[in-house]
């Protein structure tokens, strides 16, 4: 059986029906059995039954489509492609159930268009299929956070989608100069080096950098995520930055630069969490320090470091989203994730609580949960490069993460030692223990499953990765040393606890010059450049209407003497011979 | 006897202060019998882990709000600019 039919592709032209289905149960069901879909197809292509797979980085070709003198090719299945597709419909399934009660039928078109596109990037197997992916990825969230219907996430949308057409430009830009030199379109390992023959790979890279929002080109995502509706949001965390990453693997595995700045950017992004006060942009900042991960093992090239990456990314999908979902779920039952007027709410969502915590744990790398298993694989990469440097700064950043993700938001906002919250917004809640929607904690209880599941059976993750796993997660060492490093972090925690409260305030971040810059290009082109304009129209408008008044002067014809004729001929003689002398 | 049933606060408390007096003495005892196998040489620093968590903790909250000084500001920071602008 060799007709295989691509997964992103179905989701995508599947997602533009949901509007029309007049039923509101079969429209649910439909939703819901897209990803399905997906699923199935990446499973059967996974069996083998469209081709056998080969070993990475070989891959199957589907769906080879001549354009222009080039060969598209739209179908390309590879072991990594294959690992991200499962993670990313699974995800995808849960997050429509979570998405399930919004009423805004395009909003659910617009999270398949985003799945569909995001698939269609990671199958893609040359430059541009995923470029024309990655475009249509890029507009996805733009409507996500434009559909919220705030004044504040219209404008992060418009930021938005200005961040990702800089970095489209850089891709086509840098994979236009790279057909130029190298007559290739295929998307695989690019030439890396710093001259200006390898300018071309230089502004690849600086696509993928923002697009997977790497240091110093993150703050798109902390402003943006955190202003799109609750499900709008839980969408925005899994896709593109962790196709960003997939292109990464593809193409710059091995850059020591990456490696730098991921490390870097794991530490960086936990020291602006520590001033948040919004629940969604602390994991927003979180989302950054675990890219961190994967973009420093990409930067190791290792097998182990290229493992590590891919596994990271997926169990990240997973328990972010679980994050997102609980931070969300805040937002939907209190109507805020502010942390200044929150606490005192576990007594009314106990199993949001628990179910957030569990994602907490993984993100944080306890043992037993998935971030254990796919993080302390990157560690151990940084440490068998034997880079002390490195490796204390992604230890480092273990100790950050469970000091937000696993104490300070949880603390702050389901906690903060009061048993009741604010007045106003008890005068929102049931008095009952459960008062967040069922179909949310439904999303959430199938990715807190598979935090764990896949935290104690990580072999069923292992044996999908593109190289062979050598790596044994629970030993001694490293088991007692995360348990011991969390232990105390506890400790640290509880002695400053009062410094991480939370006061309404927000933190300024390194997209503060493009703001500001923008802001002064704004105010110019508003008042500056007309008034210059209208300066410019007085000006000509006088020097015309003086040439007009001179010309009907009588005067004129006795000016016109032999002499002047004379002057003309001789400047045209002088231009003809410098024509000549030029060989023009 | 407590009813830690009424008082999970207490239990949680006195688990927190075994598993911290548990961890302390098996990184002794482990480092000493040869059961870690690190790759650096600061890692065999005992309770180099408890160290780093406590310290590390500690010193990303206050570098934080140190940074905090420079980079937090109002919250409808960028609004009033426009306004202001405008």
């Amino acid at each position: 059986m060799n007709s295989w039919i691509h997964p992103g592709l179905v989701i995508f032209l599947g997602g533009f029906l949901i509007p029309f289905i007049p039923w509101k149960r079969a429209k649910q069901i439909y939703f819901l059995a897209l990803p399905l879909a997906g699923f199935i197809i990446i499973l059967m292509t996974y069996k083998g039954i469209f081709g056998d797979i080969p070993a990475w980085p070989g891959s199957l070709h589907k769906w080879n489509i001549p354009f222009l003198q080039y060969t598209l090719d739209i179908g390309r299945i590879n072991k990594l492609s294959i690992l991200f597709g499962f993670v990313y419909v699974t995800a995808a399934f849960c997050m429509n159930i979570y998405a399930l009660k919004v009423k805004n039928d395009w909003e659910h078109v617009v999270a398949m268009i985003y799945v569909g596109s995001a698939l269609g990037a990671i199958f893609s197997g040359d430059l541009f299929t995923l470029f024309f992916s990655l475009e249509i990825m890029s507009w996805a969230p733009f409507f996500l956070l434009l559909f919220r219907g705030t004044k504040k996430s219209r404008g992060a949308a418009f930021r938005y989608i200005i961040w990702h057409h800089v970095s489209g430009l850089c891709i086509l830009t840098g994979v236009l100069i790279h057909l130029h030199q190298t007559g290739s379109i295929e998307f695989t390992h690019m030439p890396w080096g710093w001259g200006t023959k390898y300018f071309g790979s230089h502004l690849i890279l600086l696509g993928f950098v923002i697009n997977s929002a790497t240091t110093p080109f993150h703050a798109w995502l902390s402003d943006t995520y955190s202003e799109a509706s609750p499900s709008g949001s839980v969408y925005m965390t899994a896709f593109t930055t962790k196709t960003a990453i997939f292109c990464l693997i593809t193409t710059f595995s091995g850059v020591p630069l990456l490696m730098w700045m991921g490390a870097i950017q794991s530490v960086f992004a936990l020291f602006l969490a520590v001033l948040e006060n919004d629940g969604r942009r602390l994991c927003s900042y979180h989302i950054i320090s675990q890219i961190g991960y994967m973009v420093a093992g990409i930067g190791m090239g290792t097998h182990m470091g290229i493992n590590g990456a891919a596994s990271h990314a997926l169990c990240h999908i997973i328990y972010n989203a679980l994050l997102y979902m609980g931070a969300g779920c805040v937002l939907v039952v209190a109507g805020t994730a502010k942390f200044d007027r929150l606490g005192g709410l576990y007594k009314y969502m106990p199993i949001a609580f628990w179910l957030y915590m569990i994602g907490g744990f993984s993100i944080s790398g306890f043992p037993l949960f998935n971030g254990f298993i796919s993080k302390a694989m990157t560690i151990e990469a940084a440490e068998l490069i034997q880079h002390p440097v490195i490796y204390l700064l992604l230890e480092g950043a273990t100790v950050g993460t469970f000091l937000h993700t696993g104490l300070k938001l949880p603390w702050n906002m389901w906690l903060q030692g009061r048993d009741e919250p604010h007045p106003d917004i008890k005068a929102k809640l049931k008095d009952s223990a459960f008062n967040t929607p069922k179909h949310m904690l439904v999303g959430m209880s199938i990715l807190a499953f598979l935090c764990i599941f896949l935290g104690v059976y990580p072999k069923i993750l292992y044996d999908m990765l593109p190289y062979p796993v050598e790596y044994v997660p629970f030993t001694v060492t490293r088991v007692f040393s995360i348990t011991q490093l969390f232990i105390f972090s506890f400790l640290g925690f509880w002695l400053l606890r009062k410094l991480v409260k939370g006061h309404p305030s927000y933190v300024l971040d390194t997209d503060w010059p493009f703001r500001v810059l923008g802001e002064k290009l704004m105010n110019f082109c508003k008042s500056s450049l007309p008034a210059f304009g209208d300066a410019l129209d007085q000006r000509m408008m006088k020097f015309s209407s003086y040439v007009i008044q001179k010309l009907k002067s009588p005067h004129i014809e006795l000016r016109m003497t032999p002499l002047t004729v004379g002057d003309g001929v001789f400047i045209i003689l002088i231009l003809l011979s410098v024509f000549l002398v030029l060989n023009i | 006897m407590i009813n830690f049933r009424k008082y999970p606060k207490k239990l949680f408390w006195r688990l927190y202060y075994v598993c911290l007096v548990i961890s302390l003495i098996l990184d002794f005892y482990w480092l000493y019998t040869h059961m870690f196998h690190y790759h650096f040489s600061f890692q065999h620093i005992p309770q180099f882990f408890a160290l780093f968590g406590l310290l590390g903790c500690m010193l990303l909250i206050l570098i934080a709000k140190g940074m905090g000084f420079f980079i937090v500001v109002d919250e409808d920071y960028y609004q009033k600019r426009k306004e202001e602008s405008n």
